[in-house]
């Protein structure tokens, strides 16, 4: 009786009930005021961006490999954007702004921190669901139509936006297709399109921060949050100070465009003659751009440091290892984060002198990472490791975030990025740290939750055939470009210069390396549809699978509105305990046992 | 039509290969032990992860074998020295955590693989280690920034100029697509330039003041010329978008922005002939070119490149530059005529007053010619 009572109290707060009035089929799909649906809306729109970014960008793989061969079927898809099977050079620069935008914003922002976010907040608080589902709802279709509007731009006759997912005026900043045929109605598109993202983007992380702030169950303390938590929370806070400088500049640029004013332009001469843009600087953009941009990819890795830490605990059976460490070097990386960005600028005609301060912050950041990484490796020492593909992912996740992060110490060097600025060095630095790493944590925590998500399982073999093209695919693409250290980026072809046409082999490697990777992920999408409606279906012996220790295995396999059809479970431990008192796994919500103390 | 529809009839066929043989692994496991199961999957991705260290490292010492003697060689500027130095005590440094740290992950992975037997060791933190992985890390870092800090404030120390007896001036303005490159000709002064609609014309990009004499014997090449051994000062704007002036030889690179000019410094170390005789020792330059059947090394040019995109045909900036002794180069600015007396004023004779018009009016097949060049 009393478990009854305490349900309807519960419903009656969120003003909502499930046992009494059933969801209609358009509330409960799409304009689903249920974080867990929300969760699945962003991973769903996640992987439909992932497969058009992928696909971009193989389409300017195959003419960076290729560049003198023809491919008719490139005609057959593309239309006059490859006329004779050869992709024009206006659209080559459009597929690489268009994948940019794509990946960093839709994929590893929307479809990762987005997807997580909303799934495991509120069921790893125990909450019933976020402080505001319906401003939830609101932030999932402010990016639906983010996406929509992106969409649509590659269907306007003069193309989507080609200046590059920077978005540097003057390129951008004038509004004439002489000048870059991607300036035109491509770019307001992509202004609107990233605009409506951004909102989206904000209420979506102001729900994210509230939740965590007040509604976290009985017993969840700070101390007891599961690492993945601390790293939503501090993602939804970078983005909440952060992607506001990117709305503003993109609104100063296009009044710059459309009423004429000189935000970022100043002294604009075409084919001689002078036009009447006076007295902006086309670096005051830059400082805006990448005031986000740069927390933007700390947006993008942390929540993928969060899941990588719950899933190597788990599936260690440890403790992750310096649980206070790794909320601090979190922390320290979200301050020390907002104090990086002119790295990025080091050779745009910024002062020397203030280049150097952004080098002494730069590299102080590759502390806390440092101590994240070896933190990680220690977690798995003495272990006992349960190589299931989440965990794979995990150990892959590791590798690269090795591999690219040190990089990074190159490029932070204001000396050394002077020859390696713009160049592929900087390519295969963030492919590897933000792209392929966030994409590894991603696929970690979608293999890790799908069971939740879903009520079954995702097909192991197939996992791990996903795993090793990913990886092996992964580093075959990104490794070599390291050595095409003095080649310029976004060139078309390299035939014009002589000291840059050295690497026609390797460019024909990476591509099919690229490829490789696509197939293998062919393979994660036949497996995640299939799964979805004929995987293996979780049973209640096996509700939770990987034997954690967090409470969103505590629910029903199949959760309705509110989680928990009880009370709230009450959390007594920290997530961490793992292999203490004699048994691997000792849930949060499992008391103290006589005479322990917690943590 | 008939190979399209086949290619595509393979890649359905490879991918459902995958998905029939993965189901089947999926049914032959129902009803085996799951402790057997996990012992004997974590065993088996446990070595291949031991596998992927050792493949991943021979991989990686391989393409260090293959691809580094591709690498741009070595520096052509006495700062690029500096720059190649900062570069390679940071490989070194890189390299060596980069083996220590996947040796560590991927040893534990494949030691620490699943045992029903094994209980994990509960060992929640350790203060000592933390700090001694803060700290080692800090200091290192630490010395990174003090010596790169140190090449960053020789690099653009530009009071060096004020000392130095003879420095080369030369302009370089970026436009879609190419480059203006101006030198202050025999009388080392560069024309005044004044940024309105009455100077700036399409004959006159640069809005240059044709009343300030300095102008006249201004040179707009078509080739960039240095000279061994002295300081060189690039002034570098932009007409309409961002550039950026890229010498890869040199290790300089600096954006050109149009309405705030900035600038770069530096010294030469070698002629271009010079630097081939330094390329034709070297095994990878001693090949032979295919197309042109020398050796690589003997058409060997400096080049400079835009490296900030600037639209369709960013890829195609490509200005050859030339590093030549004291003397080529005097005799270069000797014999290179300027621009005010090609286009602007080629009869020499009309009043400076109006000079546009009549610059334009007397322009001949060898102006048109110089323009072409120009554009």
């Amino acid at each position: 009786m009393s478990e009854v009572t305490a349900h309807h109290d519960s419903a009656h707060a969120h003003g909502h009930d499930d046992h009494h009035h059933e969801e209609s089929w358009l509330t409960k799909y799409i304009f689903s005021q249920d974080h867990k649906m929300i969760g699945k809306q962003f991973l769903m729109t996640g992987i439909f961006w992932a497969f058009v970014g992928g696909i971009l960008s193989l389409f300017f793989r195959m003419q960076l490999a290729w560049p003198n061969e023809t491919f008719p079927i490139l005609e057959t898809l593309l239309g006059s954007w490859a006329e004779g099977g050869k992709i024009s050079n206006e659209f080559y620069y459009a597929l690489v702004t268009m994948h940019g935008t794509i990946l960093v914003f839709f994929v590893l922002t929307a479809g990762l921190s987005g997807t997580f976010s909303n799934f495991l907040i509120p069921l790893q608080l125990g909450a019933r669901d976020m402080a505001s589902p319906f401003m939830n709802m609101l932030s999932y279709w402010f990016f639906f139509a983010a996406s929509l509007v992106l969409f649509m731009s590659f269907f306007v006759q003069t193309g989507p936006a080609s200046g590059g997912w920077t978005a540097y005026p003057p390129l951008n900043g004038i509004r004439d297709i002489a000048i870059n045929k991607g300036s035109g109605i491509g770019f307001d598109l992509w202004i609107t399109s990233m605009s409506l993202f951004i909102v989206g983007s904000t209420l979506g992380s102001l729900n994210y921060v509230s939740t965590v702030i007040n509604m976290r169950t009985k017993g969840m303390t700070f101390d007891k949050m599961p690492l993945l938590i601390w790293a939503l929370t501090f993602t939804a806070v970078l983005g909440i100070l952060a992607f506001p400088a990117l709305l503003a500049a993109a609104g100063l640029l296009e009044f710059d465009r459309l009423l004429g004013t000189s935000f970022f332009l100043n002294n604009i001469v075409i084919n001689g003659d002078l036009l009447a843009y006076k007295g902006g600087s086309p670096l005051i953009f830059q400082h805006l751009f990448w005031f986000l941009g740069h927390p933007e990819v700390y947006i993008i890795i942390f929540p993928a440091f969060g899941i990588v830490s719950e899933v190597l605990a788990v599936h260690a059976k440890k403790p992750v290892f310096g649980y206070k460490a790794m909320v601090l070097s979190l922390g320290s990386i979200l301050i020390i984060g907002f104090f990086v960005w002119a790295h990025h600028m080091f050779v745009t005609g910024m002062s020397p002198a203030i280049g150097k301060v952004f080098v002494i912050f730069t590299l102080l950041i590759a502390i806390p990472s440092a101590v994240k990484v070896f933190n990680w490796i220690t977690t798995i020492w003495r272990g006992n490791l349960r190589f299931t593909v989440p965990m794979m992912f995990a150990i892959g996740f590791v590798s690269l975030f090795i591999s690219g992060g040190l990089t990074g110490i190159h490029l932070g060097n204001s000396t050394i990025d002077i020859q390696l600025h713009d160049s592929y060095f900087v390519v295969a630095h963030f492919h590897i740290v933000m792209g392929v790493a966030a994409f590894f944590g991603m696929w970690a925590g979608v293999y890790q939750w799908f069971p939740k998500m879903f009520g079954r399982f995702m097909n192991e073999t197939m996992g791990y055939i996903h795993f090793w093209g990913s990886l092996i695919g992964g580093y075959l693409v990104f490794f070599p470009m390291h050595f095409m250290a003095g080649v310029p980026r976004r060139y078309y072809a390299f035939d014009q210069f002589q000291s840059f046409n050295n690497f026609q082999d390797v460019n024909v490697f990476i591509t099919i390396a690229a490829f490789l990777v696509m197939a293998a992920n062919i393979v994660f999408l036949i497996n995640f549809f299939y799964s979805i409606f004929k995987g293996r279906p979780v049973t209640e012996e096996n509700k939770n699978p990987w034997g954690a220790n967090t409470l969103e295995w505590t629910t029903p396999i199949h959760p309705g509105h509110g989680n928990w059809p009880g009370e709230l479970p009450t959390v007594y431990r920290w997530p961490y305990d793992y292999s203490v008192n004699g048994k691997e796994v000792n849930p949060q919500n499992q008391p103290l046992e006589e005479g322990e103390q917690g943590h | 039509m008939g190979t399209t529809l086949l290619a595509v009839l393979a890649v359905v066929l490879f991918f459902t290969i995958i998905f029939l043989v993965s189901k089947a692994s999926e049914m032959a496991s129902i009803g085996k032990d799951a402790d057997d199961e996990m012992e004997d999957r974590s065993n088996l991705q446990g070595k291949l992860l031991f596998a992927f260290l050792i493949f991943g490292l021979l991989g990686v010492a391989y393409t260090f074998w293959t691809l580094g003697p591709r690498v741009l060689p070595a520096s052509a500027s006495e700062h690029g020295d500096l720059v190649d130095s900062m570069f390679n005590i940071t490989t070194v440094v890189v390299l060596i955590v980069f083996v220590i740290t996947h040796v560590v992950l991927l040893t534990f992975a494949y030691l620490y693989r699943y045992n029903r037997n094994r209980q994990a060791y509960f060992f929640p933190h350790d203060n000592r280690l933390e700090m001694i992985w803060t700290t080692v890390p800090a200091i290192v870092l630490t010395f990174l920034v003090f010596r790169g800090i140190n090449a960053w404030n020789d690099i653009f120390d530009f009071e060096k100029l004020e000392s130095t007896e003879e420095v080369i001036r030369f302009e370089a303005t970026a436009k879609q697509f190419g480059w203006i490159l101006r030198y202050p000709g025999p009388d080392g002064e560069f024309g005044e330039r004044i940024i309105d609609k009455e100077h700036i014309s399409p004959i006159n990009e640069l809005g240059v003041n044709w009343d300030d004499p300095n102008s006249h014997d201004d040179i707009y090449a078509n080739e960039l010329v240095f000279v061994k051994g002295k300081v060189h000062l690039a002034k570098l704007g932009a007409q309409d978008v961002l550039h950026g002036f890229y010498l890869p030889h040199f290790r300089v690179k600096m954006d050109c922005l149009p309405g705030l000019p900035t600038q770069f410094m530096f010294t030469p170390k070698y002629t271009t002939e010079e630097y081939k005789a330094i390329l034709s020792e070297k095994k990878y330059w001693q090949q032979i070119d295919p197309e042109t059947g020398n050796p690589k090394w003997q058409d060997f040019q400096f080049e400079l490149a835009c490296t900030e995109l600037c639209g369709k045909s960013h890829f195609a900036m490509q200005k050859v530059v030339r590093v030549v002794t004291q003397e080529e180069y005097d005799a270069w600015i000797q014999g290179s005529p300027s621009y005010y007396n090609t286009v602007i004023n080629p009869d020499g004779a009309a009043e400076t007053e109006d000079f546009e018009e009549e610059g334009v009016e007397a322009m001949d097949s060898t102006t048109v010619e110089v323009l072409a060049v120009l554009k």
